[in-house]
Formats: C-alpha cells, sequence, structure tokens
C-alpha cells in the first residue's frame, strides 16, 4: 500500500521541485515569489491528505520504513509547522519587511526546511536505530545553516556556529550511546534491542548506552543541563528559523525519544521514570527562572520553551497510552501557540527589534492583536478555557496517573511562575505607556489569516472535545 | 423553566453579552454599559426564578435530607472530553444557589456602580462579564474539572481589571493577586488529579467521588493540599496578603465582586471539595487550621486599626470576616457549618455595598484618607446614613445580616467540646470589640465632626447611584429581619457535608 507513504514522497517531490525550478530560473528567480507560493500551497495539500489518509493501518516498506497512525499524527505537527514557517518567512524575504536586513535566497531557504521535515517524517516512521540516526541527522543538520541565515548579523553567525559544535557533540554522544545498545542486542533493530531490555534489564552497559542516549536527545530536546545554547541560537537565528527550531525541532526530538522510551527500552521505563522525572523539574524549573529577566522576545521565547519541553518530558513518567496521548495533543497546541507569538514578533519587527518594548501601547493601538497575544500567552501558560490548559492537564495527569502527585505539584507551581513572566508580556502590551512617536503596526494578509487560524485552533481545541478523542483513539 | 436549561444559561448570558460587545463601537460607552446592565438584570431575574424553583424542589425533598448523602437538584449530565471522561455535570444545593443569588446581586450592582468609567469601557465590561461567567460556572459544577476551569477563568481577567483600571500601586497589586491565588490552583489541581486517580472510578463527579473512602494516609497529606489550595482565595493565614493589596487597587465594581463574591470561591471550595469529599482528612487538620484561622480573624481585625486608607480598612476587615467563614467550617459542628454558609452571603453583601460606597465617596472627596475626611453627613446624608448602617452590619448588630451569620459561627465553634475550639472561640469572639473600634471610629470621623473647606460643594448621590445601595441595603436588612427562610435552605444543603463529615 503506496497510499501511506504518499505525504513523505510528496513532500520530497515538493523539495524537488523548489530546488529544480530555482536552478533553472538562475538569478532571475531572485525576486520571484513563486517558490513561496508553491511550497505553502503544496504544504496544505499534503496535510489534507495526511488528515484523510486511513489511521488504524499501518504499513512497512523496505523492512525499515514503517508508517503506523501515531507516525501520521507527529507527521501533521511538522508539516503544520512547515507550513507555519513558510508563511512567517513572507516578510523576512522583502525588503523593508524586518528591522534586521533582508533575507536572500528564498528557494534555498524553503528547500531546506522541506527536506528537514522530511528528515522528521524518517524519525517517526524508522523501526531501527539506523534509520532513526539518520532522520535525525537529516532533521538536525539544514537548521545549522538556517540559523547562519542571516549572513552579515554576528549573533546569527555566532548562533550557527554554536549550533554546529553542540549538535555535533550530541551526534556524537548519540553514537557512543548506540554502540553499547548495539553491544547488548546484536543489532540495530528495535525489536532485537526491546528483547534485548526485556531479558536482561538491570544490564549495566544497557544504562550506560541508554543515559548517553538521552544526553543527547538533551541536547536536541534542551534539557538541563544540555540547554545552554538554546538562547543564543534562538536569538541569532533569523525568526521564522527560531520558530521552527522550537516547534519541529523539539518535536522531533520529542517523537525520538517517545519511540525509544515505549518502544525499544520499554522494559527498562521503570528505570527511567525517575531519571526522566528529574531532567523535567531541573528543566521546567530553569526555563522558567531563565525566562524572568529576559528583554529580547527571541531569547524569551527560548526559555519559555525550555520549560515548555520539561512539562513535557514530564509525561513520560506516564504510560505508553497517555504519554503518547498528552504529548501529541500538547505539541499541537504548543506549536500554534508558539507560531502566534512568532507572527506577533514578525509584526513587531518591522518596526524595530523584536524586545519586549515593541509590544507597548498595543492595547489601545491594534486592541485585536493585543487581545491574540494574551490569549496566546495564556494559552502558553495554561490558562482555561484555552487548550494550552487542556493540554498541560493531560500532560500532569499523565504522570499523576503513576502516582507521582508531589511531581504536580512541582510543575503546576512551575507554571504559576511561568504564568508571571507570561503576564509581563500582557502588561507591556496592555498598561505600559508607548512612548508618543509610535508607529501603528500593519498585518499582510497572510499574518492576519494565519494569525486568526491559529487563535481559532488554540480557542476551539480547548473547549471542542473531538481534538482530544481523536488522538485518543488513533493512539490506542 | 427547565431547571438544568436555567443553571446553563445563567452561566452563557455573561458570555454572550461579552461576545456581543466585541463588535460595539469602541467610544460608544453607552451601549456597553446598557448592554452589560441589561445582561446582569437578565440574570438576576433568571436567579431569582431559580431560587424559587429551588425552594420549591427543596420543600418537596426536605423529608429525606436528614439522612441523604447527596444534596444537588436540577442534575445534568452531558459527556465532555472522552480523554479522561471529563463530563459537563451541572446541579445546585442550597449553598450555591444562594452563593449564585448573591453574585447576580452584587454584579447587578457592581454594573451600576461602574457606571463612571470612562477609559477603555468596552474591555472594562466584556472582562467583567466573563469573570462572572466564571463566578457562576464554579457554582453549578459537580464535575471537579469543570469546576477547576470555571476557577481559573474568574480568577484570571482580574489581572487586568486591576492592572488597567486600578488605582496606587496596581500592577504590583495585580500580579501578587494573580500570582498567589493561581498558586493556590496549582495545589488544587494537583489535588484533583490526586481524587480522580486514587478513587480508580475513572470520573470527576463530585457526588459518586463522595461515596469514596479514600485511605487515611492519602487523605493525611492531600486534604491540607485541596484545603490551602482553595484558602488562598478564601484569604487564610499567612496567604492573605494579595487581598489588602489587591482589593485597595480594584476599581469599584472589582472591588465589590472580588471581596463579595470571589474570594467566597475560596470558602465554598473548601467546603465542596476538601471537607465533603475527604472527611477523615478534615478531622485530622481540623486543629492546625482552626489555629490558622483564628490568627486570621485577629489579625484581620488588628489590621484594620492601624489602616488609615478606607479601602485598606474595609479589605483587613474582609480578611477578618472571611477567617470567620472557615472558623465556622473548622468548627466541624453542624451550626458551625451553617454559620460559615451564612457568614459567606451576609459577608459578600455587607462588602460589596463598603466597596460600593467607598468607591462613590472617594469619586467626590478624590481622597481615601480618613483623617482628610469629616462632616460628610451635612453634604451626602444618603451615602452618609448608608455607610453607618453597613458599619453596623459589620460589627454584627441584630436586625442585620452580620449578627445572624456570627452568632451561628460563634455558636457552633463553641458546641465543639474540644479545649482548643473553647479557646479559639473566645479569642475570635474578641474580634467583635476590636471590630467595633475601627468600624465607629471610622464612621465617627468621616460623618461626624466639622466638614473641611474645600468638601462642602460636595452632592449626595444622584439616582443611578442610589439604587444599587439601596438594593444591598435592602438585602442586608432583609437577611438580618427574616433568615428563616435562608437557613432553612442552608440546613437541608449542609445536612450532607455534615453526615460525611461525621460518618
Amino acid at each position: 500500500m503506496i497510499l501511506l507513504l504518499l505525504p513523505d514522497l510528496l513532500i520530497l517531490l515538493l523539495a524537488a521541485f523548489i530546488l529544480a525550478f530555482d536552478l533553472y530560473k538562475g538569478k532571475d528567480a531572485s525576486g520571484s515569489t513563486v517558490t513561496f507560493h508553491a511550497s505553502w500551497v503544496g504544504l496544505m495539500v499534503i496535510f489534507f491528505i495526511l488528515l484523510n489518509l486511513p489511521y488504524d493501518e499501518q504499513a512497512l516498506y523496505l523492512g525499515s520504513y514503517q508508517v503506523t497512525g501515531t507516525s501520521l499524527l507527529f507527521k501533521q505537527v511538522f508539516v503544520l509547522s512547515a507550513l507555519f514557517t513558510v508563511l512567517l518567512s513572507g516578510p523576512y524575504f522583502t525588503p523593508g519587511g524586518n528591522y534586521r536586513g533582508v533575507l536572500r535566497y528564498r528557494s534555498e531557504f524553503l528547500f531546506i526546511i522541506l527536506l528537514c521535515t522530511f528528515g522528521m517524517f524518517t524519525v517517526v516512521s524508522s523501526t531501527d536505530l539506523l534509520t532513526l540516526f539518520i532522520g535525525m541527522e537529516l532533521a538536525t543538520i539544514p537548521l545549522y545553516i538556517l540559523s547562519g541565515y542571516q549572513k552579515e548579523d554576528r549573533l546569527s553567525v555566532e548562533a550557527s556556529t554554536k549550533y554546529i559544535i553542540m549538535g555535533s557533540l550530541s551526534t556524537g554522544l548519540l553514537l557512543f550511546g548506540y554502540s553499547f545498545l548495539y553491544g547488548c542486542a546484536g543489532s540495530l533493530t528495535f525489536e532485537a534491542i526491546g528483547a534485548a531490555c526485556a531479558a536482561n534489564p538491570d544490564e549495566p552497559l544497557l544504562k550506560l548506552g541508554v543515559l548517553f542516549v538521552l544526553a543527547a536527545i538533551g541536547f536536541k530536546l534542551t534539557l538541563f543541563p544540555f540547554h545552554m545554547w538554546a538562547p543564543d541560537v534562538y536569538d541569532g537565528a533569523p525568526s521564522p528559523v527560531t520558530a521552527f527550531i522550537s516547534v519541529s525541532s523539539k518535536a522531533v526530538a520529542i517523537a525520538f525519544l517517545l519511540i525509544l522510551v515505549y518502544g525499544p527500552l520499554a522494559a527498562m521505563h521503570s528505570y527511567l521514570q525517575p531519571i526522566l522525572l528529574v531532567l523535567a523539574a531541573a528543566t521546567m524549573t530553569v526555563g522558567n527562572l531563565g525566562a524572568l529577566k529576559q528583554k529580547r522576545l527571541r531569547r524569551f521565547m527560548a526559555y519559555s520553551s525550555i520549560a515548555q519541553a520539561g512539562y513535557i518530558i514530564m509525561a513520560m513518567a506516564g504510560d505508553a497510552k497517555s504519554a503518547y496521548s498528552s504529548i501529541i495533543f500538547y505539541l499541537f497546541v504548543y506549536a500554534a501557540a508558539n507560531y502566534a507569538i512568532f507572527f506577533i514578533l514578525s509584526i513587531i519587527g518591522r518596526n524595530g527589534e523584536e524586545r519586549l518594548s515593541g509590544l507597548r501601547g498595543m492595547g489601545k493601538g491594534n486592541p485585536v492583536l493585543a487581545a491574540v497575544l494574551m490569549l496566546t500567552l495564556f494559552s502558553l501558560g495554561g490558562i482555561p478555557p484555552l487548550a494550552g490548559f487542556m493540554g498541560k492537564f493531560l500532560l500532569f495527569a499523565a504522570a499523576a496517573e503513576q502516582g507521582y502527585y508531589a511531581m504536580v505539584v512541582f510543575a503546576a507551581l512551575n507554571s504559576t511562575i511561568s504564568l508571571y513572566y507570561y503576564l509581563l508580556l500582557v502588561k507591556e502590551a496592555y498598561i505600559a505607556q508607548p512612548a508618543s512617536n509610535r508607529q501603528t503596526l500593519t498585518l499582510d494578509p497572510i499574518q492576519k489569516t494565519s494569525l486568526a487560524l491559529l487563535t481559532f485552533a488554540m480557542v476551539f481545541v480547548g473547549i471542542l472535545p473531538v481534538f482530544s478523542s481523536s488522538i485518543l483513539a488513533i493512539v490506542q | 423553566m427547565n431547571g438544568p436549561l436555567l443553571l446553563t444559561l445563567i452561566w452563557v448570558i455573561p458570555f454572550v453579552v461579552a461576545l456581543a460587545s466585541l463588535p460595539v463601537r469602541h467610544d460608544d460607552h453607552q451601549r456597553i454599559k446598557m448592554l452589560s446592565l441589561a445582561g446582569t438584570l437578565v440574570n438576576l431575574v433568571l436567579v431569582i426564578v431559580l431560587t424559587l424553583q429551588f425552594i420549591d424542589v427543596a420543600a418537596i425533598s426536605k423529608v429525606a435530607t436528614e439522612a441523604s448523602l447527596s444534596q444537588f437538584h436540577f442534575v445534568h449530565k452531558v459527556a465532555w472530553f472522552k480523554i479522561m471522561n471529563i463530563e459537563y455535570n451541572i446541579g445546585v444545593d442550597a449553598i450555591s444557589v444562594l452563593m449564585m443569588l448573591l453574585t447576580a446581586i452584587v454584579i447587578f450592582c457592581g454594573v451600576l456602580a461602574s457606571w463612571n468609567v470612562k477609559e477603555q469601557a468596552k474591555e472594562f465590561f466584556i472582562l467583567l462579564n466573563v469573570l462572572v461567567a466564571g463566578v457562576y460556572g464554579v457554582f453549578i459544577s459537580i464535575d471537579l474539572f469543570t469546576f477547576f476551569l470555571f476557577y481559573e477563568i474568574a480568577v484570571l481577567p482580574m489581572y487586568l481589571l486591576i492592572g488597567l483600571w486600578g488605582t496606587g500601586k496596581k500592577e504590583y497589586a495585580a500580579m501578587k493577586l494573580t500570582l498567589m491565588l493561581v498558586a493556590g490552583s496549582a495545589f488544587i489541581l494537583a489535588g484533583i488529579l490526586a481524587l480522580y486517580f486514587e478513587s480508580g472510578l475513572n470520573t470527576f463527579d463530585l457526588q459518586l467521588l463522595s461515596q469514596v473512602r479514600f485511605s487515611d494516609s492519602f487523605q493525611y497529606w492531600v486534604f491540607p493540599i485541596i484545603f490551602l489550595g482553595f484558602g488562598v482565595l478564601g484569604a487564610i493565614f499567612p496567604f492573605h496578603t494579595w487581598s489588602p493589596d489587591g482589593h485597595a487597587s480594584a476599581p469599584t465594581a472589582v472591588s465589590m465582586l472580588h471581596a463579595g463574591v470571589l474570594m467566597k470561591l475560596g470558602g465554598y471550595g473548601c467546603l465542596r471539595v476538601a471537607m465533603y469529599l475527604l472527611p477523615e482528612g478534615a478531622h485530622m487538620w481540623m486543629t492546625f487550621f482552626l489555629v490558622l484561622v483564628t490568627i486570621n480573624v485577629l489579625y484581620g481585625a488588628f489590621g484594620a486599626i492601624r489602616q488609615t486608607d478606607l479601602k485598606y480598612i474595609t479589605a483587613y476587615s474582609s480578611v477578618s470576616h472571611c477567617g470567620l467563614v472557615l472558623f465556622g467550617f473548622t468548627a466541624m459542628t453542624f451550626t458551625g457549618l451553617k454559620g460559615g454558609v451564612l457568614q459567606m452571603i451576609s459577608h459578600g453583601l455587607m462588602t460589596a455595598l463598603f466597596f460600593c460606597l467607598i468607591g462613590m465617596i472617594y469619586g467626590r472627596t478624590h481622597t481615601r484618607t480618613v483623617s482628610e475626611m469629616g462632616g460628610l453627613m451635612k453634604v451626602m446624608p444618603f451615602l452618609s446614613v448608608a455607610f453607618v448602617v453597613v458599619g453596623f452590619a459589620g460589627l454584627g448588630l441584630p436586625s442585620l445580616s452580620g449578627f445572624v451569620a456570627e452568632a451561628n459561627v460563634f455558636v457552633g465553634s463553641f458546641a465543639n467540646p474540644a479545649t482548643i475550639n473553647r479557646v479559639c472561640t473566645i479569642l475570635a469572639v474578641l474580634s467583635i470589640v476590636v471590630t467595633a473600634v475601627y468600624v465607629l471610629r471610622t464612621v465617627n470621623s468621616l460623618v461626624n465632626g466639622p466638614i473641611p473647606f474645600c468638601f462642602k460643594e460636595l452632592t449626595d448621590a444622584s439616582l443611578l447611584e442610589k439604587v444599587p445601595v439601596t438594593i444591598l441595603l435592602f438585602c442586608l436588612f432583609g437577611m438580618g429581619i427574616l433568615p428563616g427562610w435562608i437557613i432553612d435552605l442552608v440546613n437541608g444543603a449542609v445536612h450532607p457535608i455534615y453526615n460525611n463529615l461525621m460518618r
């Protein structure tokens, strides 16, 4: 059945088309928006195909590429994220669209995004460590290029360099961990490793290997103490790239971890639980405390997303069903909120730097935009009836189900801290007095539509039960 | 009208009003205010209808109440989130009906009292309506999840309401209030999840959960978590500090609603969730909370003596009086529980009127410092008389609502034979004397004495302002003179909770 593979093939085709179009047109294409429109239309088509695939079937291709209902759900997240990144990137490639300067080579940018998304597809479709590894690298290496896309900007170059060094280190750790797993199981397939784990879950070498893998993925997922690169990279990279890193790259790392923890390493879950909980607690605390004093919004979002990663990891203490359903649900919610924030950043980025003070006076000048900002921040902070509340509730419930009530208290208190800095943004938008010579913010149609869609999602996913129950049905 | 439908309508209407205000033009203040007023008026009528229907239903089932374990009427269930068997499960007992009545009265008066909001009136009334919708939602929920959801909706709009339209150090106060209350709800959330998973019933239904006997060791740690979580909103010592700052900085209508109704959500949650579901835990922890609450009652009263700002005085007296609500609950006697519930209603009416009057007086004198005022009786007799009356209600004068409630609280508390209860009751009764000191002193320097020159030209309340004051005064007297029907209703609602406590 080739049908289930259709999204993967289409995304490759789309990427190929965009690269070919650029090569064919040569220098004439530098100002063209054909590739831009082609990418977002293409991604939308892929998304609708994804929605209409049969989720209760699964298929194995070439012995190592598996498509299941959950992997299709992850693919939905990745495609949506790529779609919004493409839409978000619009003004950054048009002169005068952003205060930091114009980005060039749009087609290549789009090609890299699509390729990266394909890498993520590979990760969630893998059945052995090798495919998993290749997918992860394919999903990460393009990001090194993208984060340095603002070539004249020193911060951007710094971000790229830092990201490469940290990323390579994490790859090294990952391979090192793999070697132990391979040594114990004698094979790279999940089946064999699962059998080896089940046969001897207390094997020290296995544990060591798992720890290395955890550390490696900790880099990608910005878990404490491997989160240090995140603020610099998020701040230096161009905003659309930051948005992409904060959603897609994080989502793929989470998918990676879920696949391993509930797949081959399922027998070691009781050993992993305390480690994951400690990591979660430390990560959310570090993220929340770090965000308190940030004035640069991209840095701010870096810390906020570190904290969010902490909440997500917490759910991995739960059993497979509740972890998968709550985490996938939360990824959608988190993606919607993050992209809404980045769209607002791109709007204020037209007139000045993307700083806290750029929000000033929004409540009076652009009341609708300010309301969207407030809803988004409340969703991130987990305030009902927005989607973020339901998402966090399910994450907490996954941990509570195993009896980790103290952890739930800790996480909920942490989310109170996060509410403080989210409210700081609300305060800046509504209460702080703006400077008199403030320029009004203007939105182009793409920004308007995207923000409307995202807000709609944040409000209705939290109220209507259909989203969460369909995810639950697929995961079961 | 069909009961459950009525309940749903009551919380939906404020939401609809909020949504309907969205397309109204920004500077068309009149229309926005009329919209809100109409909405709250319709709601008031609906709640009165609900109360009358409830009295009928309660009268029929009265025979059963003494032994019954559940007291909810107009129950209706709809499955909502399949994922954790979350239901939209509504129903009311006498306590919630009375609290809804209180809410409807207070918010109707609150909208009238905030007729003079000029800046960004649209946003103000939208937020106010969302807040009220949340409050109604809490009172009708039997499902713990929906309960918590509405609870949070009720807490959050406060941030902007105080931060934008407040006075004084409003940003600080708004942030402090929001964060403390949300931290409280963090505990509640954990507690709710613990109840859900520990019961093993896969339900958030309060009625079903109340039948479960949780293990003692579980109750031992989960009870204080939930009780304190709600206690923060009930201004329990030492988590009361948001209250003086918050109430003092908030605009009039918000102070009225917050001190009048929202703080009661705390007490309501303590009773409905913590004590009803975890009775054994309540027995283990009551002495501890009794001491905390006694400190509340005394500290609030003494704190009020020290203040010179009218709003701070009222805010501290709120801490003291809200302490009495919990004081009644911690007595663990039937009369005590009843007294606590009565005190919620009485204090709601009283403090709403207090803040309402202070708002009106401040709107004229532009100062809230007691020592700068005087002789107001000469220029604004209506407001001054109302102020005197509400002051008397505060110190528990018979024939006003405060007396009925406080008498029940203290009698109920003393009825518990434990020494610590007796001692704490005696200490708490002292607060009445202290209350008399600050109330009389404030009233005296406000309405009597020579009038400062700058106040000579001030006018008395306009017709529009007289309406809310009259309504609230009427209610204060009504509850003080004819408390019988309220007490009958409350009796019916407290029985199941008390039976559970004594099981």
